[in-house]
């Protein structure tokens, strides 16, 4: 079995490198942010030892909603990043040097912890300065969070959030989809067989990359049909929807449908992306975990859940007056 | 093997960036439909239908704008010396501007509301409010003048105003601002809750002349006033006004005056306060506050200080005043054509609340109260409810109506106007403004009335919709064309000043009585000069006065000798023309003060004091005919003491050179 790795892998290595000490001085990842009276747009950037960007705009608008200022003194990668991208360069040249591929086995197993925990880390920081919020804020909606997406696309209040790779990310997925290649290829010539598809890593990016699932669409009174129980929708204040991880959507008409649905399996719950409700209230889409349920005999549903959904608890407490319900939760539902 | 592995690189990297951009929403470019230059396209020589009387913010003037072709007619000077016509600086309008704090050159004006006759706009009067040395002023609609300021005691940012009644009974003036009233106003600020009091105002207008007075004054909780209306029809005795910081925060109200769940709207039954006015349960006070009037006959203003003013309490005196709680700091607070529903925005709410004149009604005969606020009932919020408008949209200021039974909100955070039906409360139609919209206006859309069309919006950011013009931008209006049951944007247009709230009323109500020239024969200035024989210069002590005439294209006299330095010279100009637009414009070198336009039949005086001596050019500014160029004349100014004999001539052949 050969242990040592070809000149052109050397080579490319090196090259890999070079590349994560780019990454270095490039910025990594960016936040666009957009709202009506920002048509130019604001932008977040993350460089391996600081925030740039218009992080004192940002900064000043979030006080509204109580999130905290960012400060890159604040964080412990800004310290600790720059070493690990500069160590993981500096062993790619000890990797082509060594000349074994074991240890370039290592190196590549050690890009792939990097990428993982960065990123958890990253979802970390935004799960706590999305939720983190200042209890005495000036504007505060009932339930709402201001994690921004880890990739894709997410509208908070008056903004959309879109996280993206910058410059220095893009090269760093670059970094990646070339090491999957040569270990692809490197396993490949072992067997001394095909099988393999090129491609494989590149769906893996792509896999990787659904953030960005389909939302609910709105249903089509008239011509849509309940994916349950096979009627047509009758009552505009009931129902709701399924949305699945590879975008297909089920609407149903009632509560008891979507339920029964998922018991049944169909679609499987590894498969659900998201589940909405239809507004009692008329507002658009509730998502299932943020939805205030009121049950009442009173509510007479299409197929008998007598479950309504309501966005916030005001029009919930309005409605609990006049139809004598109980309040449920998702959770309490659907366990 | 390099070029397959390349290609795998380019091929997956392309995926990868191509996958993302698609999950990114595209903006709205808020494209304007192909018909919309159509109506808004007011041909050469050809009206507008509307008057928009547009409020300045921080210039203190009123802006009149034509609508639909968003075309700028006019500044009107309220609360601002304005130098390109003499306002607060010429000797008749130098009044308008005393106060009690001295002669002030500058407010913030916020807020116009139209006289009514009927709770239908009757074009007589505009009423405007000075929000940083709080008065009221009100304006002629003949003349386009700022005819009166009445300064307001006991007040501090005079936000909450200048609402009136359904017949232009009361002007209204409520306090953003809490203060210290009373004999000891210097009280530490953390002793806000104990010493600090809002107030509002009811200005008695006089029907037939229009003349202000301060009817009587609530003293009420230290909390910050922001805006009101009147009832209508079924609620005509009341008037509502919005409150928020009932935190009582005297730092920090970002954050401290935001806490509560539910600030208020306050209910008035001012026909209740009347009673007691008449039946002297009222507190007659100390004050000392000014008021100023321009006479049109004598074409001067004077200043007078009131000394007194009758204080309402209605902690003591019950049942008149209540509070409704209101969801987030209300800022607009508007009532329906009908006068049945009455709407609050929260400006940090996710709701729209819609209260019921009938329901509050109810509450308040059958004592439906949560406790109390400061000794005035509290009544329960759902008993006042009558529903709410969900998710609306983010930040909603202020609302007006189209008389088809559909309110407009605009939304400040989200930057969008929305349309709702007040009957069912669901949201119709929602269309963005560039950017971050404050007040809107409908034509007649606060009245009993409202004439529709159109609807404006004034927005608080304007950024990239016009060309830029370095850090300082004008503010942007957009126009929609709200007759159909989709709105449509018609046209984007710049405004001068920081435009607030604004009125509008169709064209015909104001310009058939317009005032094309001030017939000299009814000239009551005392220093008018009613023909060139009459010119003359007259010294007394060290006032010279200048009874100079001006007509196409000359002064008379335009030779004047024998000033001194250290002289105070009035040149008071009379305008001999009688015809439309032909006023004339007075300006002398090394004038402190400002020019003075002079309109045809009227005098106006300009006081100017040469600290040297030489001779002074003095000019028409005003454009007035071929030969304006040559309309000058000259001042000599001799040495103080000296002993140049005063002269003053022309060489005109049929006034000859008249001499002392």
């Amino acid at each position: 079995m050969q242990r040592r790795l070809s000149s052109s892998y050397r080579g490319v290595i090196l090259l890999l490198s070079l590349a994560m000490i780019a990454v270095l001085y490039l910025p990594i990842w960016k936040i666009e942010l957009s709202a009506p009276q920002y048509p130019e747009g604001l932008n977040l950037q993350i460089y391996a030892n600081r925030i740039g960007g218009d992080v004192d705009v940002v900064n000043g608008l979030n006080h509204y909603i109580g999130m905290h200022t960012l400060h890159t003194r604040d964080f412990v990668e800004f310290v600790v990043l720059p070493y690990i991208i500069g160590g993981f360069a500096v062993l790619g040249l000890l990797v082509a040097l060594v000349n074994r591929r074991v240890v370039f086995y290592a190196w590549v197993t050690l890009f792939v912890l990097i990428a993982f925990t960065s990123m958890i880390d990253f979802y970390r920081w935004e799960y706590n300065y999305g939720h983190n919020l200042d209890p005495e804020a000036p504007i505060q909606v009932p339930g709402m969070a201001y994690q921004p997406p880890l990739l894709g696309y997410k509208q908070l209040l008056n903004f959309g959030a879109y996280s993206i790779p910058d410059w220095g990310g893009w090269i760093f997925v670059g970094v990646g989809v070339v090491l999957a290649a040569l270990v692809v290829l490197d396993l490949r010539l072992r067997r001394r067989a095909g099988g393999v598809v090129p491609g494989v890593a590149a769906v893996c990016v792509l896999l990787s990359l659904q953030g960005c699932t389909a939302g609910p669409e709105p249903i089509r009174y008239g011509q849509d049909i309940c994916a349950f129980c096979k009627m047509g929708f009758t009552d505009k204040r009931y129902g709701g929807e399924l949305c699945t991880k590879k975008g297909k959507v089920y609407k149903y008409d009632d509560l008891h449908c979507l339920q029964e649905a998922l018991k049944a399996g169909s679609p499987g719950k590894g498969d659900v992306a998201g589940i909405y409700f239809v507004d009692f209230a008329g507002g658009p889409w509730v998502r299932a975990e943020q939805a205030y349920l009121l049950r009442s005999s009173e509510l007479h549903t299409p197929m008998g859940s007598d479950i309504a959904a309501f966005a916030d608890s005001v029009s919930f407490r309005m409605n609990q007056g006049k139809f004598n319900g109980q309040l449920l939760t998702w959770k309490d539902l659907y366990r | 093997m390099q070029n397959p592995r390349l290609s795998f690189l380019i091929g997956g990297l392309l995926a990868v960036s191509m996958a993302i951009p698609s999950c990114k929403p595209k903006n709205e470019t808020g494209v304007i439909s192909s018909g919309a230059a159509e109506k808004t396209y007011v041909a050469p020589g050809k009206y507008d239908e509307f008057y928009n009387f547009v409020s300045g913010g921080f210039n203190g003037q009123v802006s009149v704008y034509g609508l639909p072709s968003g075309r700028l007619l006019k500044i009107i000077p309220v609360f601002s010396v304005f130098p390109e016509n003499g306002y607060g600086y010429s000797e008749e309008t130098k009044a308008m501007l005393n106060t009690s704090h001295g002669a002030v050159p500058w407010d913030d004006q916020h807020h116009l509301e139209l006289s009514q006759k009927d709770g239908t706009p009757d074009g007589r009067w505009l009423f405007a409010n000075a929000n940083n040395t709080p008065r009221v002023a009100r304006i002629n609609l003949a003349t386009f003048k700022t005819e009166e300021i009445l300064e307001l005691p006991n007040s501090a940012g005079n936000h909450s105003s200048p609402f009136c009644t359904e017949n232009t009974e009361y002007i209204v003036a409520g306090t953003r601002f809490s203060v210290p009233v009373g004999d000891n106003q210097d009280v530490p600020i953390n002793s806000y809750k104990k010493n600090f009091h809002g107030t509002v105002s009811f200005i008695k207008v006089d029907s037939v002349s229009g003349r202000l007075s301060l009817a009587f004054q609530l003293l009420l909780p230290g909390v910050n006033f922001d805006l009101s209306h009147a009832g209508k029809g079924a609620s005509h005795d009341w008037f509502f006004f919005s409150c928020y910081n009932t935190e009582q925060a005297h730092t920090l109200l970002e954050v401290n005056a935001s806490q509560r769940d539910k600030d208020f709207i306050m209910a008035v039954n001012w026909k209740k306060a009347e009673e007691y006015v008449r039946d002297h349960k009222g507190t007659a006070g100390k004050a000392s506050y000014v008021h100023n009037i321009y006479n049109e006959k004598t074409e001067s203003a004077s200043t007078t200080t009131e000394s007194q003013v009758i204080t309402l309490d209605p902690a003591q005196l019950k049942d008149f005043v209540y509070f409704i709680p209101c969801p987030k700091s209300p800022h607009g607070c508007d009532v329906d054509p009908s006068g049945e529903y009455i709407v609050g925005s929260g400006k940090l709410a996710a709701l729209i609340p819609v209260f019921s004149f009938t329901k509050i009604q109810k509450a308040i005969e059958d004592k439906q109260f949560d406790g109390d606020y400061g000794g005035i009932p509290v009544i329960k919020y759902a008993a006042a409810l009558y529903g709410e408008v969900q998710k609306p949209g983010l930040g909603p200021l202020h609302t007006e109506f189209d008389g088809n039974g559909n309110a407009y909100t605009s939304m400040f955070v989200s930057s969008e106007v929305v349309k709702w039906n007040i009957k069912d409360l669901k949201v119709i139609d929602r269309k963005p403004t560039y950017y971050s919209v404050g007040h809107l206006c409908i034509p007649g859309g606060d009245t009993k009335h409202p004439f529709g069309k159109y609807l404006i919006a004034y927005n608080k950011i304007t950024k990239d919709r016009y060309l830029p013009t370095g850090p300082e931008l004008a503010q942007s209006a957009q126009l929609y064309d709200i007759s159909g049951e989709k709105m449509e944007m018609i046209l984007d247009f710049p405004t001068v000043g920081e435009p607030h709230y604004a009125q509008a009323l169709p064209a015909d109500l104001i310009s058939k009585n317009s005032v094309k020239y001030y017939k000299i024969e009814e000239n009551g200035n005392p220093y008018s000069t009613k023909g060139e024989k009459l010119a003359k210069v007259v010294r007394e002590g060290n006032k010279v006065h200048v009874y100079i005439t001006a007509i196409r294209s000359h002064f008379v006299p335009d030779n004047i000798e024998g000033v001194r330095v250290g002289d105070e010279v009035y040149f008071h100009v009379t305008n001999l023309e009688q015809d439309w637009d032909i006023p004339h414009g007075f300006a002398v070198k090394g004038a402190a003060n400002a020019e003075i336009l002079i309109m045809p039949g009227e005098t106006c005086t300009l006081k100017w004091t040469p600290t040297e001596t030489g001779v002074y050019p003095i000019y028409c500014t005003d454009f007035c005919s071929a030969l304006h160029q040559e309309m000058q004349g000259y001042v000599r100014v001799s040495k103080a003491g000296s002993t140049t004999p005063l002269t003053f001539g022309t060489n005109l052949a049929d006034s000859a050179v008249v001499k002392n």
